[in-house]
């Protein structure tokens, strides 16, 4: 076991005990569970060798020794997904994706793993402050007197994921995997202890559905900082994910500039629907209602629907109801998935569909809404327009957020809560 | 570089615009009301009544370099997003950061203090004298607005308040009839004895207004309020906007205090327990009778400004610097260390103020003066980070702010040895 820190500023020395000069740094090859060291940068009177993990006989807390006397200086180069240990890593933000936070790289540490050298964990704890001042030794001997513990602190470096901007180019190479993996609520959690550049970084490494659902979370303001650091083309791509009503609520905070933009960069479907939905007031059923529901003509069968509905795949919120429209996309009569499931296959679904379905019109107030959905115990509303097109579905999650009391939790997570700063946008 | 940041697209202008009017809201002018805090009311006074017209020079140079380390503060915060112990961290490694975290709590422990002082002060001229009570009430304000508060709209309910004193002293000033020749020469021309005494009265003059919290404050606001380099037009003019309100404030106070007082022979001896209320009198050309209990009101709600910026900051900085957990929604276990850095402020604070026979007004000016000493050290950091190009991007320092940043440290560092030198004379 060796900590990155016992090593560096320790003497290199050749085979014969020459001193070549000291340790500088160390690179590791990222993309392993636990990176592999690569290689050793010597300090050499202010220039810097870089030299292969082969040339290196020992490492440890008494410095380096080579296995050879004559070094090949200038043949090893830095591939682009090696990492710089103490440069890359020491004293930067990773997030620890197991305790879903942003913390302080305090030291690293190495390990022995199948005769060769890896990096195993982050310490993120006092223990590595205190080696780096200098004064661990004491400090325990004191704290052993009072009886008291020194809190250590390790991350498994499988649970970490790098946030530096310097090794931002590292990261599109090193899916961040296990980012991808948490609940979008908690991803965006941590984004949001990001600083700017690096949640840029961040959201650079996901795929657009992930982005979608973690900034789909955030809080609004955070949404349009995002959007806006974004690429342009990103930008319409996640937008293009992410849920059209939440799209649109989004789009309608971005600055003029931003939204033209955006807007004309994304498919034209998704755009028309997007502009469609924000020209409802936000505090109408029309506002909050999204486009994504599945409607068939009264002629289908029972089957046929069902075919359908493997055809669309649609989202988990939208599948419980599908709407029965005519040519002229009135809405006509709903069905359950349960109706659909229990009846017979063949029968035609005009013949049990409920046709006399419970709508709003797109201008019906947020509570009045809430009120439908709760009278009615139903999972989704449809919105009808004047004429009683089918125009969207309010689902019950949507319809639910207005009673809450807003903010729904209380926020105070920097040095000051944003108001102010949400104000002057 | 990419100069592609500074065009001035529709969007940035726009929001120029905007902070330009609502300033008010701006870091910079927040963080220029909370430098009159009770330790700055405190110490404006004092250098009025003692040296008359003879210390608003200082006020001016202060000014000038007050808007710049107030620049280079904000710009960090605009083009890294990280406060300044984070950056020192991640520039210069753990042990400077410790270096630099200990020096800020020396010297925010000692505004800490401060404030508890003012808290003291104020109530003894409201004639409440048991420091235990007002040591209570400065705590509880600290809890109250750590756990209840919406900060950012009590501050300008003290901001409020800061103002109506600072008119009231404008009134003062103006009735007590100064001499505006002497007054107005004296901003530029350096005059007095020069003495240690009088070096010293410099020395806290600076360190009231230029402090090691408010460059940590500064940076951090600009960085949590999510404020990016297309910022950078609208920060200045509120940093610029908020270091000419705090001065004028300042001039104020001592004009006040130089013609009421200073002019009529009032001398001051600030270990007396009642140098406040001589203090206090400055207000009375404006309020007669009533000067005590409106210099209480203003002094009280000084005090409470800087108890709620002053023990936060600290607290946020030292936390960045070591990666723990900051911020009033974790709950107590999950974030020890800021919560027991709070604890510990107010702890100290209110104990230190429990001392029987405290001279208030002389610790308040001390607690200034150990600000200043330590302020260079901070500085030093900040100017390196600013000319760092790697971490600035396009808002790094060129060449003309790098020499105003070092010139303004290295006349901070020109002060503290002069203070020392003179100290060092008068007592041989």
């Amino acid at each position: 076991m060796l900590y990155l820190s016992q090593a560096i500023g320790r003497p290199v020395r050749d085979k014969l005990g020459e001193s070549i000069g000291k340790v500088a740094d160390l690179i590791v090859a990222v993309g392993d569970s636990y990176p592999p060291v690569t290689g050793l940068v010597v300090n050499n009177n202010g220039r810097e060798i870089f030299l292969p993990w082969q040339a290196v006989a020992t490492l440890d807390a008494g410095g380096a020794t080579l296995g050879n006397t004559a070094i090949d200086i200038g043949r090893f180069r830095q591939r682009p997904d090696e990492i710089r240990l103490k440069r890359d890593l020491m004293d930067k933000q990773i997030v620890d994706i197991d305790g879903r936070k942003v913390v302080r790289v305090n030291d690293l540490r190495l390990d022995e793993v199948e005769g060769a050298l890896h990096l195993v964990a982050v310490d993120v704890g006092a223990g590595g402050v205190l080696r780096r001042l200098g004064i661990e030794g004491p400090w325990r001997t004191i704290a052993r007197g009072l009886h008291r513990d020194v809190p250590e602190r390790y991350i498994d470096w499988e649970d970490v994921d790098p946030v530096e901007r310097s090794i931002a180019s590292v990261k599109l190479r090193v899916p961040h995997k296990g980012l991808a993996e948490l609940h979008p609520a908690d991803l965006a959690t941590i984004i949001d202890q990001l600083t700017r550049s690096d949640r840029v970084g961040v959201i650079a490494s996901l795929d657009d559905e992930a982005a979608a659902d973690a900034i789909g979370e955030m809080e609004p303001e955070t949404q349009v900082e995002v959007m806006e650091d974004l690429e342009p083309e990103r930008a319409a791509d996640i937008l293009e994910e992410m849920d059209p009503d939440e799209a649109a609520d989004l789009v309608a905070d971005l600055s003029d500039e931003s939204r033209v933009e955006i807007l004309g960069l994304m498919e034209k479907d998704e755009a028309d629907e997007v502009q469609e939905l924000m020209t409802y007031d936000e505090e109408t059923a029309g506002g909050i209602m999204t486009t994504e529901f599945v409607a068939v003509p009264a002629t289908l069968t029972a089957a046929q629907t069902i075919d359908r509905l493997r055809e669309l795949e649609p989202d988990a919120e939208t599948i419980y109801y599908v709407y029965v429209t005519d040519p002229e996309e009135r809405l006509v009569g709903v069905l359950s998935l349960r109706d659909l499931i229990v009846s017979k296959p063949e029968v035609v679904i005009a013949t049990f569909m409920f046709d006399e379905p419970v709508a709003v019109g797109t201008d019906a107030s947020q509570e009045e809404v809430t009120e439908v959905v709760a009278r009615y115990n139903l999972l989704a509303v449809p919105v009808v327009d004047s004429e009683g097109r089918l125009e969207g579905i309010v689902t019950v999650d949507d319809a639910m957020d207005t009673l809450l009391p807003q903010p729904s939790k209380r926020r105070l997570p920097r040095l000051f809560n944003r108001d102010a700063g949400a104000a002057e946008k | 570089m990419n100069k592609r940041a500074f065009a001035v697209t529709p969007r940035a202008a726009a929001r120029v615009r905007f902070a330009a009017i609502l300033g008010v809201l701006g870091p910079g002018l927040v963080s220029g009301f909370a430098d009159n805090d009770a330790g700055g009311i405190t110490t404006y006074s004092v250098a009025g009544v003692k040296y008359g017209y003879e210390l608003l020079w200082v006020l001016l140079a202060t000014q000038i370099v007050l808007f710049f380390t107030q620049e280079v503060g904000a710009r960090l915060g605009l083009a890294t997003g990280q406060g300044l112990t984070g950056l020192v961290r991640e520039r210069f490694g753990v042990r400077w950061v410790t270096f630099l975290t200990i020096t800020m709590l020396i010297a925010n422990v000692g505004s800490i203090v401060a404030e508890f002082a003012g808290t003291a002060a104020a109530l003894s001229l409201f004639g409440v004298e048991n420091h235990a009570v007002s040591a209570a009430l400065a705590a509880g304000v600290v809890i109250l607005l750590l756990t209840r508060g919406n900060f950012s709209k009590v501050q300008y309910l003290f901001v409020a308040v800061g103002i109506g004193v600072s008119l009231a002293y404008l009134a003062s000033a103006l009735l007590a009839k100064p001499d505006w020749g002497l007054a107005a020469s004296s901003l530029v021309i350096p005059r007095g004895s020069f003495s240690a005494a009088y070096w010293l009265a410099v020395v806290a003059t600076v360190g009231t207004t230029i402090t090691p919290w408010g460059q940590a404050f500064i940076q951090s606001y600009c960085a949590d309020k999510r404020l990016g380099p297309e910022d950078l037009v609208g920060e200045r003019v509120d940093v610029g906007l908020g270091a000419l309100l705090t001065n004028l404030i300042a001039a104020f106070i001592v004009v006040a205090c130089a013609s009421g007082l200073a002019a009529h022979g009032v001398h001051i001896n600030t270990n007396d327990p009642n140098a406040i209320s001589q203090i206090a009198k400055a207000l009375a050309p404006l309020a007669g009778q009533g000067a005590t209990m409106l210099f209480a009101v203003g002094l009280l709600a000084a005090s409470f400004l800087g108890l709620g910026v002053v023990p936060l900051t600290s607290a946020y900085a030292a936390c960045e610097a070591f990666g723990w957990e900051t911020g009033v929604d974790w709950r107590w276990r999950e974030a020890p260390a800021f919560y027991g850095l709070l604890v510990f402020f107010i702890v100290f604070a209110a104990l230190f103020v429990l001392i029987p026979g405290l001279p208030l007004v002389e610790v308040m000016f001390m607690a200034q003066v150990i600000n200043a000493l330590l302020l260079p050290f901070v500085l030093v950091f900040v100017m390196l980070l600013a000319s760092d190009e790697k971490l600035m991007g396009p808002l790094v320092s060129g060449r003309v702010l790098k020499t105003i940043g070092w010139t303004g440290t290295g006349l901070l560092v020109a002060l503290s040895l002069t203070l020392a030198w003179s100290s060092f004379f008068a007592s041989a």
